[in-house]
């Protein structure tokens, strides 16, 4: 658990680091003089050797955390917003890799190259227009993949209540309005390439710089995505060998006379996902929301021992003795039967205020 | 126009018809690979970088309201998915509420992307194929929300329609990729035609999409449809398939007509499967009238709506097509109407007769209980009413259908009207007797079984009622039949209870207390007699009640069950003569004491 709790720093971590940017972009629409002159205070201290080194080791262990928790995944039982979380995920490190690299690389390969705005809209706009749609995908991806991330967090949280009707739209805005920015001040990069020659020699001399050590970056890149792949692979792998490993079968009977099989050391929730049984999961079996509890009616011995994460989840939601968390409680044992304590249509407000979903 | 020219017409259109498609399948490609590299060109420039950032944002701005929208309705939506659903039936209900639900979200996502696109200013052409992208990704969703309800992939128990779990998954990919071909055909073409002017790679791309989606089609035919899953009554995916390719021959000959021949043979595939799937909705019921009622009703509307979307894509005007000239057309709407009408009275008749037969089938056959039958009176009544209702649905429908057909039933109507008057006046009677013999049925006067006396002096057991009379056993034997103008008052002696009462002559010299006491006792015997008890309602009590010359009445009475008053009373005889012999006391025997008094 202490590691989901390290996921999410680095995630937040770097969506702070990504809103930061796309606060500089949106202030393309007003000028792109605007955008240089914030750039120093919106990404600027992310130029700091400390805060740079951060940010990348960030990024690392977040893309490690999530290739890790999902080769310890049992089940492709899973739902939906971890299917799209790791869609999103799987594919945002090999679009972005080649903005990261030209940024933080060209820098340190070529002396004086400036990475301004200028700079890389002229490429993206008028140069290399094709690099400009990896990006866009990958705002997309990035801040979807954020989003959904800061979403499922957050509408936990009793918080969620008093600001949630404040997080929706601005997490829709600001990639909107960065997108907006970027249109604009490439339409004002188009037109100053077009009227400013002075400008435009300054731009292609500096291009010139970075094309010369483009085959190293490409290279670099390669290798890069390589390692990336064979370490997707790899926790493919361990995915599959984990689902293969272990084939009994084991079986729960539900209350209403629904009843699941599947196999030895899956969670109950996976097994009810995987058998079409309704059951309410608001945190996607992350242990936090306490909504899939179920109250064990027979064959408690035939589950996984309780965490203490565990415990305290059911203690923060007020559950009974009996009671387990479905996405936690492994059956190891050949059968157990369940009651499921919520109703399948229970949202985030049970997770935020068990006390009112308390069955009387 | 003959049928010879008609014919040769058809030959030449179809001939050029495939010489075009010759040319586009020999030109298209090398066209196709033209507009894709000019397309790849046009992306790689600053236009191009904005349309995408565009399109970017009015995705985003589209998924945004929808999971605004989700945030709220996911609740109502697991709800409905999670709804406790034993059958197909109770499967429907929920299914529809998760698919308006989605249908909105889908809705607000369609609105809301096509609406933002209004805000930019796109580079010439790209709005086009913008809103086509969004319309394309919207019929897809559209169609997968469609599956999802009916096929429900994964989930047995929200299927509605008969398909084992492991093909379902299937049935739907197929599906989908159907739609995705056919989509595909339908936008991609008509936007390479008009913004490109690439006729031969639209015709090819056109050509491509329904092949490959007839294909799959007929893959589905044999694949799902060729199993056989009960009696084989005739071949169903060969049928299946040929009209597959039937509609994807008639598309080689002519577009219009493809589409015409894709319909037609949509109506017809439903129509083969329509009675397996209503019935799948009624299977655990014994109950086989409503589903019929629901099957004639959907195969109508399924017709209905082939012709409807037939008129669409034939973007044949209904309003002018209803004033139209040709006398074919006004012919085949009024067909519609007159089938319109038989439908409707079909699903009325259909409806009433359930109704009454489910009622009559809950009434115990006559006779197998004693007594007279309450059932009777239903038994007579029912089918009168069920036969009164399908003579004037009959005669309502021919006439509204002579009306819809446009003949003139005014004077039908009239002339039935004086024919009327004249039979109405020769049937006086009969009408009188009809009428007051359903007064006298609705009113319970008698039921089969009863003991009654007309006013005019009939009487006997009902043995049968009819519409004009019924018929009176006198206990002798004569049958009377008396019409219902004629029954009168009756007096109907078989209700509820009657009281009998009887004489007891005894000798004048005997104890009233004593005899009186023995009465009741003879009253008490009866009523704990398993036999006479049950018939009785009020027991056997005796009073003195005139004293004669010579002679004291005791006054008998009881209260019986109708019918039973006979038996009551000869046990209630024996039973009394029987004690009076062990109290000694004979009945008064009439002998008149003459006192002669001698001669002095």
């Amino acid at each position: 658990m202490k590691l989901r709790g390290l996921r999410l720093v680095t995630g937040l971590l770097l969506m702070l680091f990504v809103t930061g940017h796309m606060a500089n972009l949106m202030l393309g629409m007003h000028s792109l003089a605007a955008m240089e002159h914030w750039r120093p205070w919106l990404m600027g201290p992310w130029r700091n050797p400390l805060l740079q080194g951060l940010l990348v080791c960030s990024a690392l262990i977040h893309i490690a955390l999530g290739l890790y928790s999902m080769s310890q995944r049992r089940s492709l039982a899973m739902s939906k917003t971890d299917v799209i979380q790791l869609c999103l995920g799987l594919v945002t490190p090999p679009l972005l890799l080649n903005h990261a690299v030209v940024m933080h690389m060209a820098g340190e390969v070529t002396p004086n190259f400036d990475a301004t705005f200028g700079e890389f809209l002229a490429v993206y706009w008028s140069f290399s227009p094709g690099y400009a749609l990896q990006q866009l995908c990958v705002v997309m991806v990035v801040w979807m993949h954020a989003a959904v991330g800061l979403y499922s967090w957050l509408v936990l949280k009793p918080l969620w209540k008093r600001i949630g009707g404040l997080v929706l739209p601005v997490l829709f805005a600001i990639p909107v309005l960065a997108l907006i920015g970027f249109a604009e001040a490439g339409k004002e990069v188009v037109e100053k390439l077009a009227n400013d020659p002075v400008w435009r020699a300054h731009i292609t001399e500096n291009l010139k710089k970075i094309v010369q050590v483009t085959d190293p970056l490409d290279a670099l890149q390669a290798r890069i995505l390589l390692v990336y792949g064979l370490l997707v692979l790899s926790a493919a792998g361990v995915l599959l060998w984990r689902m293969l490993r272990d084939r009994a079968m084991v079986s729960v009977a539900y209350d209403e006379g629904f009843s699941a099989r599947g196999r030895r050391g899956l969670s109950i929730l996976e097994l009810s996902l995987a058998n079409d049984v309704p059951h309410a999961h608001v945190c996607s079996a992350r242990g936090r929301c306490g909504t899939c509890r179920v109250h064990v009616e027979a064959g408690a011995d035939a589950l996984s021992p309780r965490s203490s994460f565990e415990a305290y989840t059911l203690a923060r939601v007020g559950a009974g003795a009996n009671d387990r968390l479905a996405c936690q409680a492994r059956v190891v044992g050949p059968a157990v039967a369940v009651t499921r304590v919520l109703p399948a249509y229970a949202d985030a407000s049970a997770a935020r205020t068990p006390e009112e979903w308390a069955t009387p | 126009m003959t049928m010879a020219s008609w014919s040769m017409q058809a030959l030449d259109a179809t001939r050029e018809r495939i010489e075009v498609l010759g040319r586009d399948l020999v030109q298209g490609p090398a066209e196709l690979a033209d507009v894709i590299g000019s397309t790849k060109a046009a992306m790689m420039t600053g236009m191009g970088v904005r349309a995408f950032t565009y399109v970017v944002i009015l995705l985003l701005v589209g998924i945004g309201i929808e999971w605004l929208y989700w945030s709220y309705a996911y609740a109502a939506s697991r709800a409905a998915q999670s709804a406790p659903t034993a059958s197909p039936r109770q499967a429907l209900r929920p299914g529809l509420r998760r698919f308006f639900l989605r249908l909105c979200g889908l809705f607000l996502f369609a609105v809301a992307a096509i609406g933002a696109s209004a805000a930019f200013s796109w580079p010439r052409g790209v709005q086009e194929l913008v809103i086509a992208a969004t319309l394309f990704l919207v019929v897809l969703r559209f169609a997968w929300i469609v599956v999802a309800l009916v096929l429900a992939p994964g989930q047995p128990r929200l299927r509605l329609v008969p398909v084992a779990s492991g093909r379902a998954g299937w049935l739907a990919a197929l599906a989908m990729a159907v739609v995705f071909l056919f989509s595909l055909g339908r936008f991609v073409p008509e936007l390479v035609e008009r913004l490109a002017g690439a006729s031969h790679a639209a015709g090819f791309l056109r050509f491509a999409a329904v092949t490959l989606a007839s294909l799959l089609l007929l893959a589905t035919a044999f694949i799902f449809f060729g199993r056989r899953t009960r009696a084989p009554r005739f071949p169903r995916a060969f049928v299946l398939a040929l009209l597959v390719m039937l509609a994807y021959t008639s598309w080689l000959m002519s577009p219009m007509w493809g589409a015409i021949a894709a319909i037609g043979a949509a109506v017809i595939a439903l129509q083969i499967g329509l009675r397996e799937l209503v019935f799948f909705f009624w299977r655990e019921d014994e109950d086989r009238v409503l589903p019929s009622i629901v099957l004639s009703a959907a195969r109508f509307v399924v017709v209905l709506a082939g012709l409807g979307i037939a008129a669409l894509v034939l973007e044949a005007p209904l309003a002018s097509l209803a004033a139209a000239e040709s006398p074919l057309i006004r012919l085949g709407l009024r067909l519609i109407g007159v089938a319109t009408l038989a439908l409707l009275t079909h699903v009325i008749w259909i409806t009433l007769r359930t109704a009454i037969d489910q009622r009559l089938s809950r009434v115990p056959p006559p006779g197998t209980h004693r007594g007279p039958d309450p059932s009777s009176r239903l038994l007579t009544l029912l089918p009168l009413l069920r036969v009164t209702s399908a003579v004037l649905l009959l005669v309502m429908l021919v006439l509204t259908s002579l009306w819809a057909l446009g003949l003139e039933i005014t004077p039908v109507l009239a002339g039935a009207g004086v024919v009327g008057i004249a039979l109405g006046f020769g049937a006086q009677a009969l009408v009188r007797d009809v009428i007051a013999g359903v007064f006298y049925l609705a009113e319970d006067a008698f039921r089969i079984g009863e003991y009654i006396e007309s006013g005019t002096n009939t009487k006997g057991v009902v043995e049968r009622i009819t519409l004009r009379t019924v018929a009176l056993r006198h206990h002798n034997g004569p049958l009377h039949f008396v019409p219902y103008g004629a029954l009168g008052t009756v007096r109907n002696t078989s209700r509820d209870w009657v009281i009998e009462k009887f004489n007891l002559p005894l000798p004048v010299d005997v104890d009233s207390e004593k005899i009186r006491k023995m009465i009741k006792k003879v009253g008490e015997e009866m009523a704990a007699d398993p036999e006479v008890g049950p018939a009785m309602i009020e027991p056997l009590k005796g009073k003195l009640y005139r004293i004669d010359p010579g002679v004291k009445i005791f006054r008998c009475k009881f209260r019986t069950a109708p019918g039973n008053q006979f038996d009551v009373r000869a046990q209630a005889y024996k039973r009394i003569e029987a004690a009076l012999a062990r109290m000694g006391v004979g009945f008064a025997d009439g002998k008149q004491t003459v006192l002669l008094s001698a001669p002095a």
